[in-house]
């Protein structure tokens, strides 16, 4: 069906990747109607090789952006009889995303940004296993419920454990990586900032009535 | 398969206006008459969706010969799909009266 008169048709080769890479309802609904799309625009195109090539460019985004898409689509999650299918876990798809996502930001954004997702998507996943092993205990404010979402790290909780040293000195590599010429400030503050702490905890250790409520440190 | 209790999405409600619109159309010519609001990379898990829900369904075209390739599915629009556009056309143009007025 996809080979005539020695000549392959596109996308052959992304429907044999595509039951590695997907439940068997999802290839059946949506990849192969997909590449049918493709293989009949191309046909159209015939001999005029430019809408040809515009062709095949479209369709294969089209391929590489179901790999992104597919773990969202959970009316198309295998069935019992789709075990068969070599890859329908969602970790697994989510893995291939992630890869295509990092090659498409590498390629479009260059290596420094690719660099920098992996470190903060490696530091993520580091503190969400270490919370997932040790729950924190830190109460979510009330009216932190209604404030706007923004990315603010003074206004981040930062258990006082080990997730929260990660945290810390996940962001600073992470910052200094992409701002080195702020490398040294970073460093120092880091320090510092680890130093302060410690005379904090020290100081609340000896004084545990004094100051307000909610700056006392609960040593655990 | 049984509809879903959740909501239209704006998405699946442009494909059946098209489909009730052009007749049975397979994802790249919904694409192309939506004037950029599908993409090609999504519009067949949207209508694999609408499937699962009972609002569309598709069928392989029949094979052309000489042709290479796989043939391509059409989507037509089912009994429940005709009554749910119906419906929320009709619950969109009251919304819309009730605040206007």
């Amino acid at each position: 069906m996809t080979r005539t008169n020695g000549r392959r048709a596109p996308g052959t080769i992304l429907l044999r990747i595509a039951p590695r890479l997907f439940s068997a309802r999802f290839v059946s609904a949506v990849v192969e109607p997909t590449i049918a799309d493709l293989q009949s625009e191309v046909a159209a195109a015939r001999e005029r090789r430019l809408m040809g090539l515009r062709a095949r460019w479209r369709g294969y985004c089209a391929f590489w952006t179901l790999t992104l898409v597919a773990p969202f689509a959970s009316w198309a999650e295998a069935t019992e009889r789709d075990t068969a299918v070599a890859s329908g876990n969602l970790v697994g798809r989510l893995a291939v995303g992630a890869t295509v996502l990092l090659v498409l930001t590498k390629a479009m954004l260059g290596a420094s940004v690719a660099v920098l997702a992996t470190a903060g998507a490696m530091v993520a996943i580091l503190i969400h296993a270490w919370y997932e092993r040790h729950p924190s205990d830190i109460p979510t404010p009330i009216e932190r419920t209604w404030r706007s979402p923004q990315i603010n790290f003074s206004s981040t909780d930062v258990g006082g454990n080990a997730g929260g040293l990660i945290f810390v000195v996940g962001s600073v590599l992470i910052v200094s990586i992409g701002l080195p010429s702020v490398l040294w400030f970073l460093l120092a503050g880091t320090v510092g900032g680890c130093f302060l702490a410690w005379r904090l905890v020290n100081w609340h250790a000896r004084h545990p009535k004094w100051g307000l409520p909610e700056n006392r440190i609960v040593l655990r | 398969m049984a509809a879903q209790n959740a909501p239209l999405a704006r998405k699946e409600q442009l494909i059946l206006e098209l489909l009730a619109a052009g007749g049975p159309m397979y994802g790249l010519l919904l694409v192309e008459r939506s004037s950029g609001a599908l993409k090609r990379g999504t519009v067949y898990v949207t209508l694999g969706r609408m499937e699962a829900k009972g609002l569309v369904e598709s069928e392989q075209e029949p094979p052309v010969p000489g042709s290479i390739g796989l043939p391509r599915r059409i989507y037509r629009l089912t009994p429940l799909g005709e009554r749910v556009l119906r419906a929320w056309t009709v619950f969109a143009r009251e919304l819309a009266w009730e605040v206007k007025s």
